[in-house]
């Protein structure tokens, strides 16, 4: 009797978690299955005109606008700051103190950088709703995965390189240079991509930050505020639901479906890569 | 402009340990600047000088100066126990069956797409709940109104569980194989193994992985905002979960654009901005403490 309880329970545990696991990706297939009902929506007169003539053009274009200022202002302080704490002083005090500090900005909830965004830089810098304040407030969100990423990787690259280099007589700032920063690229790439990745579905952030619901063609300056997929949808799904046909909504969340899955794709595909190159170096 | 090369070319290398150090001093910066100015501006709500005090009483109305933190704190702990007491054993069998069971091919094939689960944006999230989860709660129980806090623990739980089951994943497969291999060698059976060595020892990290699931629980905003109704009251006692809530971050969300700087009602947004804040101080803190017990290093 006892024997065959327990054989019972040696069966029945491992199909109950397998059950689990199927129950996940059940639900990320019906999630694709629904969203795949906005594909027919997915016509270039929808793609590609204005917000005006129902289209989504402006979302579109203003989440590239907010990823590319955002990147480009996180990805160089990211990795500086990155070589700082593992080839200058990968144990001071200084680096423990970073590390805490960067443990704790990536668990700050994302509402919060929204209302710190809209008093500092919007309202003390006197910046106003715009591009620029949400670029500064993405930047602030990114911090954490950027640095984090370029330092797996700086940690990644074999000691005996930079030996060499240091032996053959260059100096500490010509071997990161010309040794250590080359062999880092792929993993600045991967960190770029995942702190978009970061801020692709973000929309509490932006809230008070970059977006008007109210405005109308794209931002000219990085003074002017933007529109992106994330807000539209939110603004569309509370406080205008009968401005598109629901088809269109679906595809309006289809397009920021596949915007995630591809950059987490290409993510993906980097770090395998990193990971391969390593082996071979 | 030669000039400026040549000095740049001089000085770069000098100059370049005191730029990476501002560049990593710049992330304490970035925190330090967030608390302060979440608390400054939290200060005079809650010392009461902006004449509408902050209380425990169950009924919040900024516009008629009501602000009883009962209706805020409770729902939102509603709507996270709630997704955590959902995801927990979900996440939990998930990550043994990946860790244990499954060959090593598969499961590079099955957990990206769990992380791909956990990156889906909130957004979408609060759409699909509001198309799915919020007319099928209506109809299962008959309610006027499909907004709940059931339903918001149950979009939540959706997407906690990747937390879950990744980290906690990673770090039951990083049980030394040892202890596995002692234990078998004295005749326990795998799943003996399993329930008496290998998740004792996982144990530290598996409660990390639930905490800052609940971290993440807690601080999620639009999906909320979507899902969980607006309430000014609690009409029902906290236990019950067919009655829509009003959680923290929803309050935020749907009060802060209206509200005046520097008016009562800012100053009482951005207290509850700092009771936010303290509360993912606190799980961060107790996460990476009980991280340091973990078989394995793992960075939050």
């Amino acid at each position: 009797m006892r024997v065959r309880s327990r054989s019972l329970t040696e069966k029945s545990v491992p199909v109950l978690c397998g059950l689990s696991t199927l129950l996940l990706l059940t639900i990320f297939s019906y999630i694709c299955y629904l969203l795949s009902s906005g594909l027919e929506a997915l016509r270039p007169a929808f793609l590609f005109s204005s917000i005006l003539d129902g289209g989504i053009l402006e979302p579109m274009v203003g989440t590239f606008y907010l990823f590319a200022g955002a990147t480009a202002i996180v990805a160089p302080v990211g990795t500086l700051a990155a070589i700082y704490m593992v080839k200058y002083a990968p144990r001071g005090r200084l680096t423990r103190l970073v590390d805490a500090a960067i443990n704790n900005l990536a668990g700050v909830p994302s509402i919060i950088f929204g209302i710190f965004g809209f008093t500092f830089f919007c309202k003390l810098l006197g910046l106003g709703i715009c591009l620029l304040s949400g670029w500064m407030t993405m930047a602030c969100m990114m911090l954490p995965i950027m640095t984090r990423s370029v330092e797996e990787a700086l940690k990644m690259i074999p000691e005996h390189i930079r030996e060499a280099s240091l032996a053959l007589g260059a100096t500490r700032w010509q071997t990161i240079r010309h040794v250590v920063l080359p062999a880092a690229v792929p993993g600045i790439l991967t960190g770029m991509v995942l702190s978009i990745g970061r801020i692709a579905g973000e929309t509490a952030a932006i809230l008070f930050t970059a977006c008007f619901y109210t405005m109308r063609g794209l931002p000219q300056t990085p003074l002017d505020p933007t529109l992106t997929l994330t807000y539209y949808l939110y603004v569309l799904v509370l406080y205008m639901p009968g401005r598109l046909e629901p088809r269109q909504v679906f595809g309006l969340a289809l397009v920021l479906f596949l915007l995630t899955v591809a950059l987490n794709s290409v993510a993906f595909v980097f770090r395998a890569y990193c990971r391969r190159w390593r082996r071979w170096m | 402009m030669r000039q400026i090369r040549r000095l740049l070319r001089r000085k770069l290398p000098e100059w370049a340990e005191a730029v990476t150090m501002l560049c990593a001093l710049n992330s304490i910066a970035v925190l330090s600047l967030i608390v302060l100015f979440v608390a400054w501006e939290a200060l005079p709500a809650l010392l009461g000088w902006t004449g509408v005090s902050l209380t425990f009483e169950n009924k919040w109305s900024v516009e008629h100066e009501k602000c009883g933190l009962y209706v805020l704190l409770v729902s939102s702990l509603m709507a996270s126990m709630g997704a955590l007491a959902m995801a927990i054993p979900v996440g939990v069998a998930a990550a043994i069956f990946l860790a244990e069971v499954i060959p090593g091919g598969l499961r590079e094939a099955v957990r990206p797409l769990i992380e791909l689960l956990g990156a889906i944006p909130s957004v979408l999230y609060g759409f699909v709940g509001l198309k799915v989860v919020v007319p099928t709660v209506q109809r299962l129980f008959n309610l006027y109104y499909g907004q709940t806090a059931l339903t918001a623990s149950i979009v939540l739980a959706v997407m906690i569980v990747p937390t879950i089951v990744s980290l906690s994943s990673e770090i039951i497969s990083a049980v030394p194989v040892e202890y596995r291999e002692a234990s078998l060698a004295l005749g326990a059976t795998k799943w003996q193994t399993v329930r008496h060595i290998v998740l004792p020892t996982a144990m530290p990290g598996i409660v990390a992985s639930a905490i800052l699931a609940f971290g993440r629980a807690m601080g999620e905003t639009v999906a909320v905002v979507m899902v969980a109704g607006t309430s000014t009251e609690l009409a029902r006692p906290f236990w019950d979960f067919l009655q829509p809530i009003y959680p923290m971050t929803a309050a935020i969300a749907m009060g802060f654009g209206e509200a005046e700087v520097g008016g009562a009602a800012y100053h009482v947004y951005f207290a509850i901005g700092a009771i936010l804040l303290a509360f993912a101080f606190t799980v961060n803190l107790v996460a990476s403490l009980l991280l340091r017990k973990a078989p394995t290093r793992v960075r939050l």
